[in-house]
C-alpha cells in the first residue's frame, strides 16, 4: 500500500488528465465526479504551474456532473448522460472527453457505455477512466494519451519517414512544457526531422489525430510517457526510443546524435547543425565569462526536482556551469527499477563529481539529507560551510533556502513565485535561459 | 433549534434550505426565500465549482501551528500549493512573524486502500506529523474516498490522541455530500467545535488582588470576537478593529490565521460577531447554546450604510449607540469628502456583480452610493441571510438576481444581455469574464481592502483605476473566443435550471 506524502508535488490522475486536456485547444473535458474535483484540480495546476489559468474552457467552465449522495447511492450514469447531452448543446468543441473521479469509479458507473450512446449521433465523445486512487498527475497524462490512442486516434494510411512524436513532457506538471516542446521541435527540425509535440505552440487536436502517422516516438523521460508510448506501439506499431530530457548544449548534442543515428540523418547535416548551435551557445557563454569570474559565481547547489529535471539540471550545473551539486533529491513516486535507471543518469559526469542522490516524496526530508552529506557544524574554529549555495527546486524549498540563506531558483512544480509563458529549460536555448535565471538570482541584489 | 454536535455538520440544503439554482429578479427571489421554495432546484448542465473540502481548507489552512492531513487520494488538497508555497505563510506572518506557513500531508490513498481501508495511512501520517513538526494541532480531513470505504477519522483521532502531543482535530468533508459548497464552513467549524473549545488555561498568579480580577472581567465584557473570512485582508481587519476601538471595544479575530488556543480564549469575550451570514451561523449559534455567548449576524460591513448598520448593531449590545452615532457621522463626512473626485467618473456606469450572495449585495451598496447602476447580481447560493443586506439597496425590485455557484455559462449569457460597463467578480472564472472586454474589479482579495469606510474609498479608487485603462481586457475580447456556442447566448439563460 502507498504511504502518505508530506507536501506532494503532484495532484491525482484526474488532475494530470485535466492539465493535459487543458493543453489541447478544442478538447472539452466532461468530468464525472463531485462538484469540487474540477475546480480544486484547476486551482492546483493554476497556482502550481506558475499561473497557468483556465485557458479556453478550464477553471469553472469545465463541465462536471457534480454528483451528490443521490447518485452515489443510485448510480450516476443517468446524470452523466444528461450532462453529456447538455454539454454538446452548449460547449463549442471538437472532442468531448469524459473523465471520471474516485467516487463514481468506486460505485462502478460505466462511463464507456454512456459515451457509446453518443456515437450513433456521430458525436466526438469518448470516455477515459481516470480514477485518482490509481496514480498521480504524471500517471493521469499517460492514462489520457493511452485513452486517446485506443479510443480516438485513427490508424494512418501511411507512415511518414523521419517523423516523430514527443512524449514524456507532461503539460502542467512540467511548468515549462510549452517552451520546452518548442525548443525540442526546433532542434529536431534543424536536422530534418518532422516533429509533432502534440501540445506545443500552434498544435492542436488535428496534430494529435495525426500522431499515428509518425515513424518513431521519442519519450523524453525515463518515467513519464512510457505507458503512452507502449500504447502507440501496441495499437499502431510505432516504436519508441527513450532519451534523457536534455538541458544545455552537452546533453542536447548527445540527444541529437542518438536520434540522428536512429533515423539515419546524414552526418554532414548533423555536424553542421551542431557546429552552428555550439557557436551560438558559446557566444553567450563568452558574454557572461567576465561576471562569472570577477564575482566568482561558481556555487554549491542542492537540486530538488522531478525525475525529468533532477538528473538533467544536476548534470548541467556540474558539467556546463562548473558548479558543485552537493545533493539531488528526486521527488516522484518511483519503483526500484525506475530509481536504478535514474541513478545511472548520474554516472560519468564530465566533471568527475559523484553526486549524492536521494529519492523521497516528503518535502521535509531534504533538510535531513543535507545534514547527511555535509560536515556538521560543531562550533569548530574553522568550518568548511556549504556556502555559497543555490537551491534549485520548487516553491516548497522556500523555507529551506531561506534557512540556508541561499537564493532559490524554481524549476520544478509547484512554482508560485513567477509567471511562466514560453520560457524553456530544455535544449540549447533552455540551457541559456536556465543560466540566465541562475545567474540573475545571484546579481539581483545589485 | 438546538445544534447537536455530531461527527459531521449537516448539509446546508437541509439545515437552511439553501438553494443553488434560481433565475429571476430581486423581488421574485425574496418572494421565493420567504416561501422556502429554493431548496431542491438543480441543473441539467453544470460546471465545476468548489466542494466541502476546498472551502474548509480555506479556513483550516490558515490556522497557525497546525499540520493539515488530507485523508484522500493525491488530488484532494492539491490546491493548497498556493498556501503551502508562499502566500499562506506571508498572510500568517502578518499576524505572527514567526509563523511558518501551512504544512499539508496527503495520505495518498491508492487502489489497495480502496479495497482494504486507508486508516493505517492516516495513523502513520498523524504520528509522522507529530514527530516531525511538533504542531499544536493536527487537522485530519476526510475526502470522498474515506467516506465511501468507511474509514472512521473520529475514531482514529480518539485512538491516537494519547500517543501524540498535538491535539487531533477530525474534520469530515466529503465533496459529494452537498451541492452547497458553503457547507464547507460548517464542516470546518464542526472540527473546531469538537476539539478546540476547551477550558482556558491562563497564567494564574499565586496571589491576586480583587481589582485585577475586576479589571480582567471588565476588559472581557468589552471584547468582541469578529469572525473573519479567508477572503479578507489584514487591512480589512485593521479597519474593523479601528471602528470598534473607537467606541471602546476590544477585538479578537477568528478563525482565519488564528492560533489554536485563540478559540478557547475567545470564549471569555462578550459577543460573537459574524461579518457574513454565509460563514458562521452554525458555529456561533452553537457557542451561544453551549457557552452562553450572544451573537450577531446581520450585514457585512462593506459600504457606508452596511458599515453604519453593522457598527450600530454591535454598539447597541453595549449601550454605546450615542457614542457610535457621533463617531459614525464624523467618519461618513470624511468619507463623503474623499469620494467626491471619483463620483464624476463612476456616476451612471452600469455594473454587474458575481460571487457570494451577501458579499455582492453589500458591495453593490458601495456602488449605488457612488451613483452606479446595478444591472445584475449573481450569488453562489441563497438563504435567508441575504435579507438584511438586500434591505440596504434601493430600486432593485426588477434587477436580475441569479443564483449559481460560478456557472460561467449562465453568466456569459446574462452579461451578454445586460451589457454592463464594469464587472465586479469572484475568482475562478475570469478566463471567461475577461473575454467580455469591460473592466473587471475582483470582488475580494486578501491583499486588497474592501471593508469599512477606508474600504469603500479603496473600492472607488480602484474602480476609477480600472476604467482609466482597460486596454488589456479589450485586447483579450478582440482576439479570443468563448467556449460557448453562439446560439447559447440567444437562449433563455435559465434553460438548464431544473425545478425540484
Amino acid at each position: 500500500m502507498a504511504e502518505f506524502i508530506e507536501r506532494p508535488r503532484y495532484a491525482c490522475a484526474l488532475g494530470g488528465a485535466l492539465s493535459t486536456l487543458r493543453a489541447i485547444p478544442g478538447a472539452i473535458p466532461i468530468i464525472h465526479a463531485a462538484s469540487g474535483c474540477g475546480y480544486n484540480l484547476f486551482n492546483a495546476t493554476h497556482a502550481g504551474s506558475a499561473y497557468l489559468g483556465g485557458g479556453y474552457c478550464g477553471a469553472t467552465s469545465l463541465p462536471s456532473s457534480n454528483v451528490t449522495e443521490r447518485e452515489i447511492v443510485f448510480g450516476g450514469e443517468d446524470r452523466l448522460e444528461e450532462e453529456v447531452r447538455t454539454t454538446l448543446e452548449i460547449m463549442e468543441g471538437d472532442l468531448y472527453v469524459i473523465l471520471s473521479g474516485c467516487m463514481v469509479e468506486m460505485i462502478g458507473d460505466d462511463i464507456d457505455s454512456v459515451a457509446s450512446k453518443f456515437h450513433h449521433e456521430n458525436k466526438n465523445v469518448i470516455a477515459i477512466s481516470t480514477p485518482s486512487f490509481k496514480g498521480n498527475s504524471y500517471y493521469g497524462y499517460d492514462l489520457l494519451l493511452d485513452g486517446l490512442v485506443r479510443n480516438w486516434i485513427p490508424h494512418a494510411p501511411l507512415r511518414k519517414e523521419k517523423a516523430v512524436n514527443i512524449l514524456g513532457i507532461v503539460p502542467g506538471e512540467d511548468v515549462f512544457w510549452k517552451g520546452n516542446l518548442k525548443e525540442i521541435k526546433r532542434l529536431l527540425e534543424r536536422i530534418g526531422i518532422q516533429v509533432n509535440t502534440l501540445f506545443g505552440e500552434g498544435e492542436g487536436l488535428s496534430d494529435i489525430k495525426h500522431s499515428s502517422q509518425t515513424s518513431l516516438n521519442i519519450v523524453l523521460s525515463n518515467v513519464y510517457g512510457m505507458m503512452a508510448a507502449q500504447a502507440y506501439e501496441e495499437v499502431f506499431g510505432i516504436p519508441y526510443v527513450i532519451a534523457q530530457f536534455p538541458v544545455g548544449y552537452r546533453q542536447t548534442e548527445d540527444f541529437l546524435r542518438k536520434i540522428a543515428e536512429l533515423l539515419e540523418i546524414p552526418s554532414h547535416l548533423l555536424e553542421q547543425v551542431l557546429e552552428e548551435e555550439c557557436r551560438i551557445y558559446y557566444d553567450y557563454f563568452e558574454r557572461f565569462s567576465d561576471i562569472y569570474t570577477d564575482a566568482d559565481l561558481q556555487r554549491y547547489a542542492v537540486v530538488v526536482a522531478d525525475a525529468n529535471y533532477a538528473p538533467s539540471v544536476t548534470r548541467f550545473l556540474s558539467d556546463e556551469l562548473g558548479w558543485i551539486p552537493k545533493l539531488t533529491v528526486i521527488t516522484d513516486i518511483l519503483s526500484e527499477a525506475q530509481k536504478q535507471i535514474l541513478e545511472e543518469q548520474f554516472e560519468q559526469f564530465d566533471s568527475g563529481l559523484k553526486i549524492p542522490i536521494r529519492f523521497d516524496t516528503n518535502t521535509s526530508s531534504v533538510r535531513k539529507y543535507l545534514k547527511e552529506v555535509t560536515e556538521p557544524y560543531k562550533n569548530q574554529r574553522y568550518y568548511n560551510a556549504l556556502t555559497p549555495l543555490v537551491v534549485v527546486g520548487s516553491i516548497l524549498e522556500k523555507e529551506l533556502s531561506a534557512s540556508l540563506d541561499a537564493p532559490l531558483v524554481t524549476i520544478s512544480y509547484p512554482i508560485t513565485n513567477r509567471v511562466v509563458l514560453n520560457r524553456a529549460y530544455a535544449g540549447i536555448n533552455g540551457g541559456l535561459t536556465l543560466t540566465e535565471d541562475l545567474l540573475s538570482a545571484l546579481v539581483t541584489g545589485r | 433549534m438546538n445544534t447537536i454536535l455530531n461527527n459531521t455538520a449537516p448539509a446546508r440544503e437541509e439545515r437552511l434550505k439553501a438553494g443553488i439554482a434560481f433565475g429571476g429578479t430581486c423581488s421574485q427571489l425574496q418572494d421565493c426565500i420567504s416561501k422556502g421554495c429554493l431548496g431542491g432546484a438543480t441543473r441539467s448542465f453544470s460546471q465545476t465549482y468548489g466542494c466541502q473540502h476546498s472551502l474548509s481548507l480555506g479556513i483550516l489552512n490558515t490556522i497557525r501551528n497546525a499540520v493539515v492531513i488530507m485523508h484522500s487520494p493525491l488530488g484532494c488538497g492539491a490546491s493548497s500549493v498556493l498556501s503551502s508555497g508562499q502566500q499562506g505563510a506571508a498572510f500568517q506572518k502578518l499576524r505572527d512573524p514567526l509563523a511558518e506557513g501551512t504544512i499539508i500531508i496527503n495520505t495518498n490513498l491508492d487502489e489497495l486502500n480502496v479495497i482494504n481501508g486507508g486508516e493505517n495511512n492516516l495513523r502513520e501520517a498523524i504520528l509522522f506529523a507529530d514527530r516531525e513538526f511538533r504542531p499544536e494541532i493536527i487537522i485530519a480531513i476526510g475526502g470522498c474516498v474515506p467516506a465511501l470505504i468507511g474509514d472512521d477519522i473520529d475514531a482514529i483521532a480518539a485512538e491516537l490522541q494519547s500517543c501524540v502531543s498535538a491535539r487531533i482535530l477530525p474534520v469530515t468533508c466529503e465533496g459529494f455530500k452537498t451541492k452547497v459548497m458553503a457547507t464547507a464552513y460548517d464542516a470546518a467549524y464542526n472540527g473546531i467545535m469538537k476539539k478546540l473549545l476547551g477550558t482556558v488555561n491562563r497564567f494564574h498568579p499565586l496571589a491576586s488582588e480583587d481589582y485585577d480580577e475586576y479589571q480582567r472581567n471588565y476588559v472581557a465584557s468589552r471584547s468582541v470576537n469578529i469572525f473573519n473570512v479567508g477572503s479578507m485582508s489584514k487591512a480589512d481587519e485593521t479597519e474593523l478593529e479601528r471602528l470598534l476601538h473607537a467606541i471602546g471595544l476590544n477585538v479578537t479575530f477568528l478563525p482565519c490565521y488564528s492560533a489554536p488556543k485563540d478559540f478557547s480564549f475567545s470564549l471569555e469575550n462578550a459577543l460573537n460577531v459574524s461579518i457574513c451570514g454565509t460563514h458562521d451561523d452554525y458555529f456561533i449559534e452553537y457557542l451561544q447554546q453551549e457557552y452562553g455567548i450572544p451573537f450577531l449576524i446581520d450585514t457585512i460591513p462593506i459600504g457606508k450604510k452596511n458599515t453604519r448598520r453593522w457598527v450600530l448593531k454591535i454598539a447597541e449590545r453595549f449601550h454605546l449607540e450615542q457614542e457610535a452615532e457621533r463617531f459614525l457621522d464624523k467618519e461618513e463626512n470624511l468619507l463623503e469628502e474623499s469620494l467626491k473626485p471619483f463620483r464624476e467618473t463612476l456616476n451612471g456606469k452600469k455594473v454587474y456583480l458575481g460571487g457570494g450572495a451577501i458579499r455582492i449585495a453589500a458591495t453593490a451598496e458601495v456602488l449605488q452610493d457612488l451613483g452606479m447602476q446595478i444591472v445584475g447580481l449573481k450569488g453562489h447560493h441563497i438563504d435567508h441571510f441575504i435579507n438584511p443586506v438586500l434591505e440596504q439597496l434601493t430600486g432593485m425590485e426588477d434587477t436580475t438576481f441569479h443564483i449559481a455557484t460560478q456557472q460561467p455559462f449562465e453568466q456569459v449569457n446574462i452579461v451578454h444581455r445586460l451589457k454592463p460597463d464594469i464587472i465586479v467578480i469572484h475568482s475562478g472564472l475570469n478566463n471567461i469574464t475577461t473575454k467580455y472586454g469591460v473592466p473587471i474589479l475582483p470582488l475580494f482579495g486578501p491583499t486588497f481592502h474592501y471593508m469599512g469606510y477606508s474600504g469603500a474609498f479603496d473600492i472607488a479608487r480602484r474602480l476609477v483605476r480600472k476604467l482609466e485603462n482597460n486596454q488589456y481586457n479589450q485586447n483579450i475580447s478582440k482576439n479570443l473566443k468563448l467556449p460557448y456556442k453562439k446560439q447559447w447566448l440567444e437562449n433563455d439563460p435559465f434553460t438548464y435550471i431544473k425545478e425540484a
